[in-house]
């Protein structure tokens, strides 16, 4: 059983584990930088310990400050959250060898999953459907791939994530100068300079279906809907994905299913899907092993605590929900509001917030560390707060999303609020069923 | 030998001291996290009564509430108790209208029921084991209901669970003592009486503690071999619920027991119900001072004060004493039925009727007359024979004697309609479709429940009931907060 948990993050994300922690009456240790230390999670935490300095190479993301304190304020347990040090097996397999049960999946899931060569060879194992493309080493590999693909192509960093490092590719005549900075870029960003040649569905929806296992079973929570991304980025997430043929989604469902199954898959995890949004037909693309910022959607929809299920799952406990126990209902919307100046391509605005009015209301939940006079740094992500949107129905949900965008308030840094006013009121977003595209077309 | 603990404070907790309508969903999905991590042996959870208690009080989904105990609960076994064959309406059911039951209560996680026949047939309470075997594993668990009568002896507890020892599907047995009755000499010869019939299987005991006596029972079960105790924790133990948990444990390990249980998390959980029964004013339990005419007419304390209240409003307030002693006498004549509800207020209700009417049994009630026409089991001793002529001697016998039983299941899916899902189903079957609509209107309930925010919500309420007062003015020691409406730019 965990008695002591460490929480290896920041910001809005190390709260919202915190909150369950106190819950179960698990003693809540946060290890915050120090440009952290005085947030709003080290407040509330029971216990706060500095891993290191405020940039985060010094602290989040070094493994050896990390084990070292939770090994220092005995810790039977750390929770890595999302992004850090969540997926990386050598944080997991230092965390056991310390004797610290690390929140997540087995370090051979991490590692299956980590690579994305790994991952598209096993989802084909498990039956998943993939989409066309492969490694390249060079060059002329790649061109070779290219070939087989057909264009459009998207080049991708194999060790990447998060979208950095991919290049699209709409004609052969492009091929030769995008792999050279594709690649390029994927040396300077992940010290490995393999690309990944795959071919390009025109319109297509970023599907992905959250996953619960315990080792042994496993089952899934439903759809979300994440199309709405900028330069893959998440902006926008919903649960059920909609306007989906109900055959589709229990199809998608199934399949990730099985990923999650063949890999005996411990805790929650993604199964991230790309889906022809004209035909539904749907490949596998990645899975996540580890919470994702926007599993607040599928929290509202299914009455799922996940933070608490990934805690069971890391204790031993079996799952003891059934797939005929989960029941959706109704539909949930997150926004991301970043403390970001949107209209000058997205630059961080860093600094004090001198305001902080959060909507509040049936059927709004707010996940955010950030109150009047928190700071927000500027050595890291600027996620400062998520509106998670409930209602019965898809357009009741958007209606409240309208409105709690309305009632935001924040002052003292830059922030999203009114790109996502701009989501929100456009035509296509109301109709709902977007591709990734969306944010091209979006008139702000 | 290590004993564990039963945790009953969700159901029978509040239900013996807070008319099972103290706690909604949230109260108690605040609870199960630390519930689940303090290592009870099962948690006594729901009932028949107490899903429509959510539904009819709460606007809460029944079947919800447990999938998501269960989804925060995966070690600690939750309990539903039945009486076999009826599932909120008063009538038997059709078997299949329970088969269907015990199947969407297993899908949704209950792991544990208790089979409670105060008749004490043999027959039902194994056909009910069965179907529950039938649509799950749950395990099932055969109440041995104790009261003092002359027919309730030590034999007759050996005899009943002799046999239902001889059906595979009871997994074990718990001593049951609802109205608290059972005294440490009683325990001595009754456990070791029922272990000698029931093999291997364990025994537990579930000793209300009414009369202080629960307590002292419970600690001498444990010295006789009982695997586990029941307990309510903190408020909701003590007075007519169980004993209380922590206090229990510290008596346990006093006694030199091992007790199987997270004293530190027991303590959290303790205080968490502490301060959720100050927040929505619910009394919590007190031991209880022992009182030596209760086992004599066993009249638990609600079923009294009604009664009482009712003699009061008829300025016969001085007949307290013989509708007493003439509920004694009717319990006997009814052929002891055992004072677990619905009993109690039947019998007193008739005793009252029979005081202040112009002859006893002049008037009686639907209920006693389809208590002796069996539609509740048969009765354990059979009815005086003066007595049952004289109930069925009117129209009113004739008339319940026809009435319509419970549907079959096959007509209620013709008046529901075929497609129902099954909970919706169910629910509508025995319930009023208004209540049912409320609940499904109102969705899904809280995850969570902050005691100390409730007299802060409990203020905002009332402030917003009165938008035209002007003057607000909130006072405490050492705080003075004034609002005074005034003009405004």
């Amino acid at each position: 059983m965990i008695r002591r948990l460490f929480i290896a993050n920041r910001g809005e994300i190390a709260l919202r584990i915190i909150r369950t922690a106190q819950r179960m009456g698990i003693v809540s240790i946060l290890g915050a930088s120090e440009a952290d230390a005085s947030s709003l999670p080290a407040k509330l935490a029971d216990e706060v310990v500095i891993v290191g300095p405020s940039p985060s190479s010094r602290s989040y993301l070094s493994v050896e400050a990390v084990i070292a304190a939770a090994k220092a304020c005995d810790a039977d347990a750390i929770h890595p959250g999302y992004g850090f040090l969540s997926e990386n097996a050598s944080f997991a397999r230092a965390a056991a060898s310390a004797g610290i049960i690390f929140v997540g999946p087995a370090v051979e899931s991490l590692e299956a999953m980590g690579d994305k060569l790994m991952a598209r060879q096993i989802g084909t194992e498990a039956g998943l459907p993939v989409i066309p493309g492969g490694e390249a080493v060079d060059k002329a590999a790649a061109r070779l791939r290219a070939e087989v693909t057909g264009y459009p192509l998207l080049l991708k960093a194999v060790s990447g994530g998060g979208g950095r490092g991919m290049k699209r590719v709409d004609a052969p005549d492009e091929l030769d100068r995008q792999i050279d900075m594709a690649m390029a870029e994927a040396e300077a960003a992940f010290g490995d300079n393999r690309i990944y040649v795959e071919r390009f569905i025109t319109s297509g929806r970023h599907v992905e279906v959250q996953v619960l296992g315990d080792g042994i079973s496993a089952i899934h929570l439903g759809t979300r809907d994440c199309s709405i991304q900028r330069r893959f980025q998440k902006l926008v997430e919903e649960a059920p994905a909609p306007n989906m043929p109900d055959d589709k989604r229990a199809g998608i469902e199934a399949a990730a299913v099985s990923l999650a199954r063949h890999l005996n898959y411990r805790g929650a995890g993604t199964v991230e899907f790309l889906v022809d949004a004209e035909t539904f037909d749907f490949y596998f693309l990645e899975m996540n092993a580890r919470i994702q910022v926007e599993h607040p959607v599928t929290e509202a929809i299914t009455g799922v605590d996940l933070i608490e299920q990934q805690l069971l799952m890391a204790g031993g406990a079996r799952l003891s929900l059934t797939q005929d126990m989960v029941q959706p209902k109704g539909h949930a919307l997150e926004v991301r509001i970043n403390a970001e100046d949107w209209r000058a391509d997205f630059r961080p605005s860093p600094g004090t917030v001198t305001r902080a009015i959060w909507p509040g209301g049936p059927g709004i939940r707010i996940d955010t560390h950030m109150t009047r006079g928190g700071e927000v740094p500027p050595f890291y992500d600027s996620l400062i707060g998520k509106l998670i949107i409930f209602g019965a129905t898809r357009d009741e949900a958007v209606v409240r999303l309208g409105a709690a965008l309305a009632q935001l308030d924040i002052e003292g840094v830059d922030t999203t609020r009114d790109l996502h006013r701009a989501i929100a009121a456009d035509a296509r977003f109301v109709a709902g069923g977007v591709d990734t595209r969306f944010f091209e077309g979006l008139a702000a | 030998m290590t004993i564990q603990l039963v945790d009953v404070t969700m159901r029978d907790g509040n239900q013996s001291l807070w008319g099972a309508t103290g706690l909604n969903s949230a109260h108690m999905l605040q609870a199960a996290a630390l519930t689940e991590r303090a290592g009870f042996r099962a948690v006594d959870f729901t009932s028949s009564s107490h899903m429509a208690v959510a539904v009819r009080y709460f606007q809460n989904n029944p079947w919800e509430r447990i999938r998501r105990m269960r989804a925060a609960m995966p070690t600690t076994p939750m309990q539903f108790i039945t009486t076999g064959l009826r599932f909120i309406a008063w009538q038997q059911a059709d078997p299949e209208f329970m088969r269907l039951v015990y199947r969407r209560l297993q899908a949704n996680g209950i792991r544990r029921f208790v089979i409670l026949d105060p008749m004490h047939e043999v027959p039902a309470v194994i056909a009910a084991a069965r179907i529950v075997k039938e649509e799950g594993d749950a395990e099932v668990m055969g109440a041995l209901t104790f009261t003092l009568s002359d027919v309730h002896d030590d034999a007759f507890y050996a005899g009943f669970a002799k046999a239902l020892a001889a059906s595979p599907d009871i997994d074990l047995f718990y001593l049951k003592d609802p109205s608290g009755l059972m005294s440490v000499d009683r325990v001595r010869t009754l456990a070791p009486a029922v272990k000698a019939v029931i093999g291997n299987r364990p025994l537990e005991i579930h000793a209300h503690n009414t009369l202080g006596l629960g307590e002292l029972s419970s600690l001498e079960a444990a010295k006789l071999g009982i695997s586990a105790i029941h307990v309510g924790i903190g408020p909701g133990g003590d007075g007519s619920s169980l004993p209380e948990a922590e206090r229990m444990v510290a008596n346990l390990i006093e006694a030199g027991h091992d007790v199987a249980i997270d004293r530190d998390v027991l303590a959290q959980l303790s205080a968490y119900w502490t301060r959720l029964a100050q927040a929505e004013g619910l009394p919590p339990g007190t031991p209880q001072a022992f009182d030596a005419s209760f086992l004599r007419h066993q009249i638990a304390g609600g079923v009294m004060t009604t009664t009482k209240r009712q003699l009061e409003e008829l300025g016969m307030g001085d007949k307290l004493s013989a509708v007493i002693a003439e509920t004694e006498q009717v319990r006997a004549e009814l052929g002891y039925p055992i004072m677990v509800t619905p009993f109690p207020q039947m019998v007193m209700s008739q005793a009252l009727f029979n005081v202040i009417g112009t002859r006893r049994y002049a008037q009686v009630s639907d209920q006693v007359i389809r208590y002796v026409l069996g539609k509740f089991g048969k009765p354990t001793n059979p009815v005086d024979r003066t007595v049952l002529a004289a109930i069925l001697d009117r129209p009113q016998a004739r008339a319940l004697a026809d009435e319509d039983d419970f549907p079959t299941l096959a007509d209620l899916r013709k008046r529901f309609g075929a497609t129902m899902e099954d909970e919706e189903f169910l629910l509508r079957a025995v319930m009023p479709g208004d209540q049912v609509d409320a609940m499904m209107a109102a969705g899904r309930s809280r995850a969570t429940c902050t005691p100390e925010a409730a007299p802060l919500l409990a203020l905002l309420k009332q402030l917003a009931a009165r938008p035209a007062a002007r003057d607000i003015v909130v006072e405490r020691p050492g705080l003075r907060l004034a609002l005074h409406a005034g003009t405004s730019l």
